[in-house]
């Protein structure tokens, strides 16, 4: 902030002053870029463990909610951070992000527009940016923070299951100096891994932008951002597809964000809570080979087909492999006297209907693929009977599938006598034998 | 003194000494930036191996000698890194 000048003509070459002949300067650049890029990891990695050990539970929802806030300004972070430099690479992937909003609907994309791009042009948009980056987005934080904090004070830390029950009674660590000391060892760790990444790997930067330097690049986000990149790049969401292809990014972030009124079961045990533990697994799954994939293949459009078949095997791949190694984990906890029954037959039974869930699973995940395909294609060539009926056949195929795997999933659980609501309809044939 | 005494104490008079070499490098000199960053890798480190002994002792649990010997040749290796950087 000393020497940066929010300005298209100067932003450049106050970085590059930085670079060049403030002492330090480069070091601070690579080492504020690195620990970002910790910060965004390690704040996924957060989420994740947070999603499969049930810390989103009664009482901690608001917890979650604040925490997923406080994600998606962690993001913010990135993405306004990422513009700053003015380099050729920073512009012209902000610039792919900024044209995006204008997929979505006229009154978000139009607000939208106003907070980040204001009246327009480039000056106003780095110094909206500027501003965002250093001055809003940590405010923002800061109060998240401050909230998060005074959560955790009144409800106590998440501990997993089996260590709240071992619990010593009224066993407590004083903040200071104890847990402060603990804090600052680990911070210390942190930072000397930041500093040797930094001497290892040292910033480079690369040209200004100048749109004729823009015209012969192929812009590409930075990598916490190239899963939603690859998406886009699928060529059933290409032009008119893409406020799908946003819809469906923004859904998932919604499910996400209202995970505690989604999962809202009484199990915390990872061992207890398959189906969530698996869709866990799918999304992070889905999200490495997304963020993998899209940094391999810069600007390439990705074919339908191509992109469901990834998809798909990746999906199928990683719930056979989760139900699998319930199944396994649940004979086991057998042996080992965890509170999990089972015997020869309950194991066969579990690895039948978790294999039919998995074909089902795959076959759903094609005809979902299949549906928004039709849906595409009907609204970018117009009404024509085979598309339509195609559509129709496709959401017919998703709909049998959906009532199949929430069929199987209630078979899984009626077995391991985790059901709450009783449906008749999905227990035909089953006998007091299946429950043994 | 305890086993883990003596390592705090090596601990302590090896941040002085890293302190002392990060004090030496000339700021305003063109001074190498990878210097100046694994000496500041040396005195964390080496907090971090303080604070774990400190708190596993106070909260009466064995220190392990594994994180001990890795992290004491982790610093020495940073030492040498530090001293030859070009």
């Amino acid at each position: 902030m000393l020497y940066y000048v929010p300005s298209p003509a100067a932003a450049f070459q106050s970085t590059k002053y930085i670079f060049q002949s403030v002492y330090y300067g480069r070091f601070l650049e690579t080492i504020h870029l690195y620990t970002a890029y910790a910060m965004i990891m390690l704040a996924f990695m957060h989420m994740m463990r947070g999603y499969f050990v049930s810390v989103h539970k009664k009482p901690r929802e608001m917890m979650w909610l604040v925490g997923m806030i406080m994600g998606f300004v962690t993001l913010g972070f990135g993405f306004t951070g990422y513009l700053l430099p003015w380099t050729v690479v920073s512009k012209s992937a902000t610039d792919v992000g900024i044209g995006m909003i204008d997929a979505l609907p006229a009154q978000i994309s139009s607000f939208i527009s106003f907070l980040i791009v204001g009246a327009g042009g480039d000056a106003t948009e780095l110094l909206r940016f500027y501003d965002l980056h250093v001055v809003v987005l940590p405010a923002v934080l800061l109060v998240l923070l401050t909230a998060k904090m005074f959560m955790l004070e009144t409800h106590g830390i998440a501990e997993p299951p089996a260590a709240s029950s071992q619990k010593e009674d009224g066993m407590t660590l004083p903040i200071f100096p104890d847990v402060t000391v603990y804090l600052l060892g680990l911070a210390a760790m942190f930072g000397s891994a930041m500093l040797l990444i930094s001497v290892i790997l040292p910033l480079n930067l690369p040209p200004e932008y100048t749109p004729q330097l823009a015209a012969q690049y192929t812009p590409q986000p930075d990598w916490y951002f190239l899963w939603i990149y690859q998406i886009l790049k699928i060529q059933i969401f290409e032009g008119g597809g893409l406020p799908i292809a946003l819809s469906l990014v923004a859904i998932l972030f919604l499910a996400l964000f209202l995970l505690p009124f989604i999962d809202r079961g009484n199990q915390r045990r990872i061992l207890n809570r398959a189906k969530f533990v698996t869709i866990g697994l799918i999304l992070v799954a889905e999200l490495l080979v997304l963020t993998y994939w899209g940094l391999i293949t810069p600007g390439q459009v990705i074919s339908t087909e191509n992109a469901l078949l990834v998809l798909a095997g990746t999906a199928v791949l990683v719930a056979a492999v989760s139900l699998g190694a319930y199944s396994f984990l649940r004979g086991r906890g057998k042996r080992g006297g965890l509170a999990i029954s089972s015997t020869a037959k309950r194991t066969s039974f579990m690895l039948r209907t978790g294999a039919a869930l998995v074909v089902f699973i795959a076959v759903g995940s094609l005809s979902i693929g299949s549906s928004l395909n039709g849906s595409v294609s009907l609204i970018l060539n117009g009404e024509n009977q085979f598309g339509f009926l195609r559509l129709v056949l496709s959401l017919i195929s998703l709909g049998i599938m959906f009532l199949g795997a929430a069929f199987f999933i209630y078979r899984l659980e009626l077995r391991s006598g985790s059901v709450k609501r009783r449906i008749p309809f999905f227990e035909v044939g089953w006998t007091t034998n299946d429950a043994q | 003194m305890t086993p883990n005494e003596k390592i705090v104490a090596l601990l302590l008079l090896l941040q002085a000494v890293s302190a002392f070499f990060l004090w030496t490098l000339d700021a305003l000199g063109a001074v190498s930036e990878g210097k100046f960053a694994v000496f500041l890798a040396v005195d964390l480190l080496a907090f971090t191996l303080t604070a774990y002994v400190y708190t596993h002792e106070k909260w009466g649990e064995a220190t392990s000698r594994v994180w001990i010997l890795a992290g004491s040749l982790g610093l020495m290796i940073l030492l040498f890194v530090g001293l030859y950087f070009p």
